[in-house]
């Protein structure tokens, strides 16, 4: 039987409220929403709907809610999901945005953004030491690596690099698969 | 500014960020070079929101810079443009996912920009180190030594803690405040 609309738009909304911390959070979220206690889907079934979400582009969390939602109810479902999902952060950064701002000029709670701040860059380099064992895996992709952090520091548009990066990518894939196959 | 272009340079984070998280700061940096809708530093201050509100915090901050660029329209047209790429392509690949993933070309663009996108988040942690702790660049009077030193705690604890980003965001709010002391015995003196 196909999960109604509006549960599932509920069942996300609970999702996108409960999320706090990193993307890979709504992984154990949505196995207890939607596995344990709706039985909509399988364990097994999120975790690959979690890793198809880092295949494609844009945000994981959203990716992996609309593959989600497309196999329970297709587009509607997918756009049901999403509006769940969405809806909590959205208030929060509408309602909360302005005064937290404000807040932030206050000398307290300016001590307080400074110190998050400060964590958030351990966060990013932490990011990058998570991600290296599965991504810098050869000379090429440290070269990679090492190309998009200057270019990045010469102010070079994120989008251009990344167009260039994916043709190199398929490039130097094709040398090697021919070279591999030239010697087979 | 308008909504057209608004939607346009967010739709673009839609189609080439990868890597999830923190992904799409590099984006949102390289809008504030070309556009200055909003500056460096709001932009640290959003991205320091966003880590505490609920919400997956790249979408959060991308939604914080289209409501600080054009109010509330403005940040239900950037999340949409973020959101609209991804649901193209959901909706085009679920019935061949299998296939979509083990596709030569998905093997190859995956390849490359795994690195590429680890690559511009270490430039934008780079950026917000020297922007927050040595504002000065090597002028050792602006250079944050309270800063530097929660710097280096948070290191420690990471070599030792694992995972959770909440309580990397909790312990520096915390050190935020006790290195800070005395503004907050200034409150009662």
């Amino acid at each position: 039987m196909k999960p109604k609309l509006i549960d599932m738009f509920l069942a996300f909304l609970k999702i996108g409220a409960l999320l706090l911390g990193g993307g890979y959070v709504i992984v154990p979220l949505l196995n207890n929403e939607l596995v344990d206690k709706r039985c909509w889907t399988t364990k097994e079934e999120v975790i690959d709907f979690y890793a198809m979400g880092q295949c494609v582009p844009g945000i994981i969390a959203v990716n992996t809610t609309l593959f989600i939602g497309y196999k329970l109810r297709g587009k509607t479902g997918a756009l049901a999901a999403f509006f769940g999902l969405i809806l909590p952060p959205f208030l929060a950064i509408i309602l909360l945005a302005s005064i937290l701002i404000k807040m932030s000029q206050n000398l307290i709670m300016g001590d307080i953004f400074w110190g998050v701040n400060i964590s958030i860059i351990i966060l990013m380099f932490l990011t990058v030491k998570e991600v290296w064992k599965t991504s810098i895996v050869d000379r090429f992709t440290l070269l990679i690596f090492i190309s998009t952090l200057v270019l990045s520091a010469f102010g070079v548009s994120p989008s251009i690099s990344i167009i260039a990066f994916a043709i190199f990518g398929i490039a130097y894939n094709l040398i090697q698969k021919k070279i591999k196959g030239g010697n087979a | 500014m308008n909504y057209f272009l608004l939607f346009i340079e967010f739709f673009k984070i839609g189609i080439f960020s990868f890597g999830g998280g923190y992904a799409t700061l590099p984006f949102l940096y390289h809008i504030s070079d070309a556009y200055h809708w909003f500056s460096y530093e709001e932009l640290s201050t959003m991205l320091a929101v966003s880590s505490i509100t609920p919400g997956p915090v790249g979408l959060n901050v991308a939604t914080f810079a289209g409501f600080k660029t054009l109010g509330i329209t403005g940040s239900i047209d950037a999340t949409l443009a973020i959101m609209i790429p991804s649901f193209i392509i959901v909706v085009l690949i679920s019935k061949i996912l299998k296939k979509f993933k083990d596709n030569f070309y998905t093997k190859s663009v995956l390849y490359a920009l795994r690195p590429a996108a680890a690559g511009m988040i270490a430039a934008v942690g780079v950026r917000l180190f020297k922007s927050s702790i040595m504002p000065g660049g090597f002028n050792i009077q602006l250079f944050d030594f309270k800063g530097f030193i929660l710097f280096i705690l948070l290191v420690l604890i990471s070599l030792k803690l694992k995972k959770d980003p909440l309580v990397y965001l909790l312990i520096g709010a915390f050190f935020g405040l006790l290195l800070h002391f005395e503004h907050i015995i200034g409150l009662f003196a």
